[in-house]
């Protein structure tokens, strides 16, 4: 579709773009004090958000899904991943008011930041052009390591941030190498016309053609890998989310992980089109599938492991946050229609009980300034209400019943089971055994904060702040959600299908 | 003297490739790193104006390069203002010095 | 109108008041829910029983329908049927005893509240373990009494870290669960349901294409039950596990938990049925359980410990009953088990109350007229252990040995074990008797004194059940055999006179070496020593996995000096799960350029492989 019809359909990124432009204009031009600085620009950032997410919803029907000449591909799939991306910033809004991980004087940038990375991710989630894909890429990385480093109490948000940069400067570096050879090798850069290319291209199936081509793919899973934190590309995550703002360290393991989630699977329903509709006839995509089975095994199996020694809870919500991933990957591996369903609904509940425990970390730190461990002992019975919202998140990422996360790895486990074969009921298996070690680690923590008194006279815990009220909040859907998945299920039908 | 052709331009871009991953790899200077990185995007932007050159679609290969070089700057600039708030704290751009984040 | 779903479901209401109020509540509020909402779902089994006996086949509710799932519907099936109904009833039943007798055992503990509120959790999750009708919602009851368990280990310690015998029994575990999940999978993507009673009517057919699916499925099944049900080789976590309060070693660690893999066992018994090698394994295992435990338990001093082993032990037992002959055997000694050994866990919690926190054996002596309602009962429950006529223990056993003499090739021998088993626990039966109750008495301080009403009454309520349950055993094989195949016609003579021969000979043997003979406080000697040093499998683990390990780890360090390797190996001793994350750890170490080189060497590493295949 050219632009100017395309415009109608990307409205919430426009509304996002507007408000963040307004967010660095306001703050240069009016340079507010006091009440307006502290609520005004917030709600301001909410406000864009929530009008992008009422243009998201309401966003016309189109029969062609390929927007400014194949830049954006809209389909179900992307709408929901825009939508998590939304959600996912204005929680992360919500979490910040108050936090004393951001510099008060630079709250305004913080707003007008998170709603560039809401773009980013949005642009990300629906890029179905190598271009596309590189420029939101970026975006979102940007911004992504500004907001890290952006707490100023201490060396270890600035270290956080230049590690970010680095390390993602070089996975984006070669994936852009990456990008380059499939450009080369097939003379287009829309993810649709590489499909074309190489399934009628012969000279790739053997010689120098296949060598260049399974560089290329694999250059390229290392920017993609970077963006979902995959092992081996995982390494800047627990070192980054540990020193961040909490808040954003929320979003980061949250929204940006979906939107690469989504350009994975573009990627590969992209070039190679039967995957989308028959996982079956995926041969031609073997090595692909194969790479991302054992990048998925990798993944969490190595996440989970080095969670297990984990004291400080962010660290070990990172490692948990990279053993997810892993997860997630499963569904990729799986394909079809019920691969897609399968993580839509995994990031759903993902974005919930994740959030959540975020956010229970980010009040717990309000009051007792720590993140280890040790200042959870005894939660329990000095803020009952945050710790039981705490076990609820900690059962959902566990995965076991009646949580949400359960309804989400039965949706993951069982798209690879009814895909059939050895090596997927394989994959499911080592899933399965990774939930198990899994639970090793939360229950470390469930135990400190119930059976385990607190040593001294700790610091009483605050309920009354905007971290604390979202723990909570978040806790009924996580708890809900695994008792009826109705919802859950409508989103696995809704956004199962990719063009 | 033989004509310089595609394949010229794609050993460069490899070699400045490889050059940047060493440079990456051992340079403990984050600036270093920074440079490292650098050549990485050049690389590919080299390769892609290349096959943009030799292989026809001129139009997409040259608007690719252009946002390269634009992205790359703008990534520079990010990566330089955290330096500058690493090395107000530190001193320092060793990045031996900024290992507190481990485990 | 009578409804499945409510017996769990009263005690999680007691567990959500007893939780919530925590604070607020007076201990004999909690007592009072705690106790009677247990009380009420045995009722309601009992009343579910009874309509079982008026001829109804099997009683079902759907609790409720969670969403389709592809084709598969995920339905939460509460089914009682005879054999879940008898599981009902004893976890109901044994478990209000033990929730009144808590009351007097608690008393004065500053967690009594909680303890409640946990115990509550437990028998909620037990009845839904062995009340549900779909793989899933078991799996929900499997994991939540290893929760359970895990935190009443835990009970009484409030130090930073969790006691090892929580974190063992808790690893142990995991490796249990493994093997359940992995047999729900293959179930699942072979049969298609989660539903066991369409899994158990149409596995046969659909594994026939596959029989080594049959047996994959099988043997995992059973893996989950050796985890749960502690038996060769990962029963070590259950001796350990004898850390937290008594009554809670006699309810989760005697009487219900731990007898969740048996009742796996006879729930798919169809499915195992399909591969007779799985039953043969099953039935080898719990005899080597049997042996081995019994002998472990010959030279222990602390009088759980004992207790612990001999639980092993018995499990071993039900494993053979439930593998050969129809099963019924199996549960049988389940049943009466349940009641002699929380007997016996309760009495011994009852001498520890007396001796005010005694747990030595050997310092003890003489309580038999200092505690004799104690004592009495405790002699029941002994003799029912050692399987002597009339006790139930006596008809449990004999049933069990007489499958096992003619099942398969190995029968004999399997038989000729079992024998041997029966001798030994009437053995160090005799000898826990003696060291405790008769004699001198010989702790240098403190008076011993009976305990109160609320703990003897269930200890006597038990003891007439241990002693009298037996006498059902035909009605008990009649009414669980609608479920399992019932045993035919009678135990055969030479098998009783096998059993009681042995038994009585054993106690016999322990009560004239044991009537002077107290063992000195230093080590054991000879064969004894082999025995109180529990064979050293705990060493031989640690010799077997731990050291070698650690040993390659120090030869692997030698030769690459310092650096990656040095640090991820040679600090990685320990646990091997523990040593396997401390191997992800030291790549971690805050360089970036290291964070690269990772990345560029699994690019390298994916890009080989590719090229390679």
């Amino acid at each position: 579709m050219p632009t100017l019809e395309s415009l109608p359909h990307v409205l919430p990124e426009v509304a996002l773009a507007v408000t963040a432009a307004a967010l660095f204009v306001l703050e240069a031009l009016w340079q507010p004090r006091g009440r307006a600085r502290r609520v005004g620009f917030p709600l301001l950032a909410l406000g864009g958000l929530l009008a992008a997410l009422l243009f998201l919803v309401a966003s016309p029907s189109s029969a062609e899904p390929r927007f400014f000449g194949g830049l954006l591909t809209q389909d179900p799939f992307s709408t929901f991943v825009r939508g998590v991306a939304i959600v996912a910033t204005a929680l992360a809004v919500g979490l910040a008011l108050g936090s004393p991980s951001l510099p008060s004087n630079r709250r305004v940038e913080y707003h007008g930041l998170l709603v560039l990375l809401a773009l980013g991710m949005c642009l990300l989630s629906s890029a179905g052009h190598l271009l596309m894909i590189y420029v939101a890429i970026e975006i979102v990385s940007l911004t992504s390591y500004l907001l890290a480093g952006f707490d100023d109490r201490g060396g270890r948000s600035a270290e956080a941030g230049l590690k970010y940069v680095l390390f993602g400067g070089v996975a984006s570096g070669v994936m852009l190498f990456g990008f380059s050879l499939l450009f080369g090798l097939f003379g287009d850069l829309s993810l649709s016309g590489l499909g074309q290319a190489l399934a009628h291209s012969t000279t790739l199936s053997t010689g120098a053609g296949r060598w260049a081509t399974l560089l290329a793919l694999v250059f390229v899973l290392a920017g993609l890998g970077f963006k979902i934190a995959a092992v081996p590309f995982h390494m800047w995550c627990p070192d980054v989310y540990e020193g961040a703002p909490t808040p954003f360290t929320a979003l980061l393991s949250v929204g940006p992980k979906a939107a690469g989630f989504a350009v994975l699977l573009r990627f590969g329903t992209g070039l190679w089109p039967e995957l989308a509709t028959d996982a079956a006839a995926a041969t031609s995509a073997l090595p692909w599938l194969l790479l991302l089975g054992v990048m998925s095994t990798v993944t969490m199996t190595v996440g989970n492991l080095a969670a297990i020694w984990q004291d400080n809870l962010k660290r070990l919500l990172a490692y948990s946050s990279i053993a997810h991933a892993g997860y997630m990957l499963m569904g990729v591996v799986a394909g079809g229609r019920e691969g897609p369903g399968a993580v839509a609904v995994y990031l759903a509940v993902y974005l919930i009980m994740n959030i959540g425990a975020f956010a229970v970390v980010s009040a717990v730190d309000r009051s007792a300034h720590s993140e280890d461990i040790g200042v959870y002992h005894g939660l329990g019975r000095r803020a009952p209400l945050l710790a039981l919202a705490m076990a609820v998140f900690l059962l959902s990422l566990t995965g076991l019943p009646p949580t949400a996360g359960f309804v989400g790895k039965l949706y993951l486990f069982a798209s690879l089971i009814h895909h059939g074969g050895f090596w997927y009921v394989l994959l499911a298996v080592v899933g399965v055994l990774n939930s198990v070690v899994s639970l090793y680690f939360y229950a470390r923590v469930l135990r400190a904060m119930f059976l385990e008194s607190a040593a001294g006279e700790p610091a009483p815990v605050s309920l009354a702040n905007s971290a604390a009220a979202l723990a909570v909040v978040l806790a009924v859907p996580t708890l809900a959600l695994g008792i009826f998945w109705q919802p859950l299920a409508a989103i696995a039908n809704f956004s199962g299908s990719l063009f | 003297m033989a004509q310089v052709g595609l394949q010229h331009f794609l050993v460069v871009a490899a070699l400045l490739f490889a050059l940047g991953i060493v440079c990456v790899v051992t340079r403990r200077n984050a600036v270093a790193v920074l440079i490292g990185i650098e050549l990485l995007l050049n690389a590919a932007g080299i390769n892609v104006v290349a096959f943009a050159r030799y292989g026809g679609n001129l139009l997409a290969g040259s608007a690719f390069a252009l946002f390269i070089i634009a992205l790359a700057a703008a990534e520079a600039v990010v990566g330089l203002a955290l330096i500058f708030a690493i090395h107000r704290r530190l001193r320092s751009v060793d990045l031996e010095q900024t290992e507190t984040l481990k485990g | 109108m009578f409804r499945v779903w409510a017996i769990p479901l009263i005690p999680l209401l007691g567990f959500v008041y007893i939780g919530l109020l925590s604070r607020r509540l007076s201990r004999r509020a909690a007592a009072i829910v705690g106790c009677s909402t247990v009380a009420l779902s045995f009722l309601v089994s009992l009343e579910g029983a009874l309509q079982l006996l008026r001829g109804e086949e099997a009683l079902t509710a759907t609790f409720y329908t969670w969403a389709s799932l592809g084709d598969t519907l995920v339905r939460l099936d509460y089914r009682l049927d005879a054999l879940s109904g008898s599981m009902a009833l004893i976890v109901s039943g044994v478990g209000f005893l033990i929730h009144l007798y808590s009351v007097g055992y608690m008393h004065g503990d500053r967690g009594f509240n909680r303890y409640f509120a946990f115990l509550n959790l437990f028998i909620f999750f037990m009845l839904t373990l062995v009340l549900s009708d779909n793989l899933l919602l078991t799996f929900v009851g499997w994991e939540g009494v290893g929760l359970c368990s895990y935190l009443l280990i835990g009970f009484w310690y409030e130090k930073s870290d969790p006691p090892p015998a929580a974190v063992k029994a808790f690893v142990v575990n995991r490796i249990g669960d493994f093997g359940f999940l992995t047999a729900m999978v293959l179930l699942l993507a072979q049969v298609g349901t989660l539903s066991i009673s369409e899994l158990l009517q149409s596995a046969p057919g659909a594994f026939e294409a596959w029989p080594v699916g049959a047996l994959a499925v099988g043997l995992l099944l059973f893996l989950a039950a050796t985890g749960k049900s502690a038996q060769v080789p990962l029963y070590v976590w259950l001796p350990d596990a004898m850390a937290g309060p008594t009554p809670v070693s006699a309810l989760i660690h005697a009487a219900t938990m731990v007898t969740a893999g048996v009742y796996l066992m006879a729930r798919f018994r169809p499915i195992l049925e399909l591969q007779p090698q799985v039953l043969e394994v099953i039935c080898a295992v719990g005899a080597v359980t049997a042996l081995l435990a019994a002998l472990i338990a010959l030279a222990q001093r602390d009088i759980k410990r004992v207790l612990a082993y001999s639980t092993v032990s018995q499990l071993g037992y039900m494993f053979m009953g439930v593998a050969a002959g129809g099963g019924v055997a199996g549960m049988f000694h389940l049943t009466t088990h349940a009641f002699f050994k929380a007997l016996l866990f309760l009495g011994a919690g009852s001498v520890i109350h007396a001796m005010g926190g005694e747990q030595d054996i050997t310092k003890m002596g003489g309580l038999r007229s200092k505690t004799p309602i104690t004592f009495w009962t405790c002699l029941v429950g002994a003799l029912a252990l050692a399987g002597l006529f009339p006790t139930a223990g006596f008809y449990s056993k004999d049933l069990i040995l007489a499958d096992v003499l003619h099942f398969g090739e190995w029968g004999r021998i399997l038989f000729a074990m079992g024998v041997l088993t029966a001798g030994l626990t009437a053995f160090y039966t005799a000898r826990w008797l003696m060291l405790i109750f008769f004699g001198e008495y010989r702790s240098p301080h403190h008076h011993p004194h009976e305990s109160p009403a609320v703990m003897t009454v269930p200890l006597v309520l038990l003891a007439i059940f241990s002693f009298g349950a037996g006498w059902g055993e035909h009605a008990y094989a009649h009414f669980v055999g609608r479920v399992l195949e019932p045993p035919e016609g009678h135990v055969p003579g030479q098998v009783i006179a096998w059993a009681s021969g042995a038994g009585i000979v054993g106690l016999l043997a322990g009560f004239l070496r044991y009537r002077s003979l107290v063992p000195g406080p230093g080590p054991a000697k000879g064969l004894a020593r082999v025995s109180e040093r529990k064979f050293w499998v705990d060493e031989i683990y640690d010799a077997l996995i731990v050291r070698p390990y650690q040993f390659l780890s120090k030869v692997i360090a030698s030769w690459v000096d310092g650096g990656l390797i040095d640090t991820a190996l040679v600090n990685g001793s320990g646990a091997l799960v523990r040593a396997a994350g401390r191997i992800v750890r030291p790549l971690q170490n805050g360089q970036i350029q290291v964070y690269t080189l990772a990345m560029m060497v699994g690019l390298v590493a994916a890009l080989g492989w590719m090229l390679w295949s």
